[in-house]
């Protein structure tokens, strides 16, 4: 079971001791590996199966937004601002691209604001205006069905 | 472990750096340093049933990161696990079958203790403890039990509430106690949660420890000769031959825990935890049984008066905490105390009727 005590003289390029020690270690190492990835796997969670895969979801009527005035909506698990602005109905990610807080529409000074670090973005394209913010705010597709403002995943 | 170049033969490079800043070698010298009785049969039991809490204790962290303890969620996240998440399945098969193991491999442990009489002088309070650990483990049972909320789990709970709430006296107050409130709902999974994962595990950890130090202070017993009483000598006596603990008898408890690993492992994959339709208060299903460990109580419960029924649990348990107490006299060979062995291989045949009866009923 264990090394044995003797000191036994080298007869090969691999003595007895070295090689169980090997062999005890070699065990050690898979019994680990053989816990820790059933472990891992677990942690990592599966694909999110908050947002709808794809497709059309209805989130209001040109109503709900009146001319130059903008909306956080849900589009599944991501919230998504819509606005209506001179150049027809937009929509952006309403994740702020600075550190993921989210933007608001600001109607005194008609940009789009985000609370945490006061970064501004253009309505008509997203584009930083000024803050922190690194990058502009993707846009999310909007398609108009009469009055019914679908915006377009996936 | 490795000793790292240009260390001395005997002493690691990490054995050296922690004796150097916390004088660990002599703490795991009275640690590990001890000898046990070559005659000494544990059959390692008690430290499988150690093993398996430790498996328990991992999993059941890992089946904690996705669960969510309230009606609506509980049945879908145990649901989420076992077919969304990887390895979710095994990692909730094998803490469901660990539990199973966990109480039989107590059970056992009981057994042996007794049959060898280990409980005797001077290691009644390793008993006391001991029971208290049976205890626990049982409530870990019965709390872990709901938690699933599937149609078993919350039927077999009110069954099981309704049982602890027939108590003469305190029925009411313990039936309020255990659900939160009149029925097994939203209040009773909070409480069973709480318990199961807080409340519980830190009871059991230090039971634990007590229970393991005793062990370490009275050492391992003898089943061919009783302890000498008067006066306590200090030395092992001579003709008692011993064995190092460390590494001898540790190798073969490691042995045993990997055999075990490798057992659990495969009942978990051919026979993976099931999960029953969700929970439904209005839709009482047929055959509702409780697990195997309670089954036998469940069965006695329509044979005999309810009051002789319920007492029974809370009753055994005095019976078994206080034994030793009772049972002095300084025999330890089982054929010569064939008197206590009958009485509880008789109990213990009631038992396994009783239980095989609930089975098949």
């Amino acid at each position: 079971m264990e090394p044995s005590e003797e000191t036994e003289p080298i007869t090969g390029p691999l003595h007895r001791r070295r090689f169980l020690k090997f062999l005890l270690n070699f065990s050690i190492v898979s019994t680990l590996a053989m816990v820790v990835t059933p472990i891992l796997g677990f942690l990592v969670p599966p694909k999110s199966t908050g947002t709808a895969a794809g497709g059309k979801i209805l989130v209001g009527t040109t109503a709900d937004i009146p001319i130059g005035q903008g909306k956080v909506v849900a589009m599944g698990s991501k919230p998504v601002i819509v606005l209506d602005t001179a150049a027809g109905i937009k929509a952006y990610s309403a994740i702020c691209t600075h550190l993921g807080c989210i933007v608001a529409w600001d109607p005194t000074a008609n940009v789009i604001h985000c609370p945490c670090h006061d970064g501004r973005f253009s309505p008509a394209s997203g584009a930083v205006l000024a803050g922190p913010p690194p990058a502009p705010l993707p846009p999310v597709k909007v398609e108009l069905d009469g009055d019914k403002i679908y915006l377009v995943s996936g | 472990m490795t000793p790292g170049a240009g260390a001395t033969p005997d002493r690691g490079f990490l054995d050296d750096w922690l004796e150097q800043r916390l004088h660990t070698r002599p703490l795991l010298a009275a640690l590990l340093h001890v000898r046990v009785p070559r005659t000494a049969k544990t059959f390692y039991l008690g430290g499988i049933t150690l093993f398996l809490f430790g498996v328990q204790v991992v999993t059941g962290t890992l089946l904690a990161l996705y669960y969510k303890a309230t009606p609506d969620g509980a049945y879908e996240s145990v649901r989420f696990i076992t077919s969304d998440v990887s390895f979710g399945w095994l990692i909730r098969s094998i803490h469901h079958w660990a539990a199973n193991l966990m109480i039989l491999f107590l059970v056992l442990h009981l057994l042996r203790v007794f049959v060898q009489a280990a409980y005797k002088f001077p290691r009644e309070l390793t008993w006391l403890v001991g029971v208290g650990l049976l205890g626990v483990t049982m409530v870990f049972g019965f709390t872990g039990y709901l938690l699933p909320w599937d149609q078993k789990a919350f039927w077999a709970t009110t069954v099981g509430t309704e049982i602890a709430g027939s108590m003469p006296i305190i029925g009411d107050q313990i039936l309020l106690l255990l659900r939160g409130g009149a029925d097994v709902g939203e209040a009773t999974l909070t409480r069973f949660y709480g318990i199961h994962v807080l409340v519980l595990p830190i009871f059991l950890a230090l039971l634990t420890v007590l229970h393991l130090t005793f062990v370490h202070q009275t050492g391992l017993a003898d089943p061919t000769r009783p302890e000498p009483r008067h006066p306590r000598p200090d030395a092992t006596p001579n003709e008692t031959p011993t064995l190092p603990f460390f590494p001898n008898y540790i190798l073969d408890e490691i042995i045993a825990w990997y055999a075990l690993l490798a057992v659990l492992v495969v009942i978990a994959t051919l026979f993976p935890a099931g999960l029953e339709a969700q929970a439904d208060p209005l839709l009482t299903p047929e055959h509702i049984k409780p697990e195997w460990y309670f089954l036998g109580l469940y069965e006695a419960l329509k044979h005999v008066p309810r009051i002789v029924g319920i007492l029974a649990l809370p009753v055994g348990v005095l019976v078994l905490a206080v034994w030793p107490f009772f049972d002095r006299g300084p025999e330890v060979r089982p054929r010569k105390r064939l008197l206590p062995l009958l009485a509880a291989a008789l109990v213990l045949l009631v038992m396994v009727g009783l239980t095989i009866w609930g089975l098949v009923s």
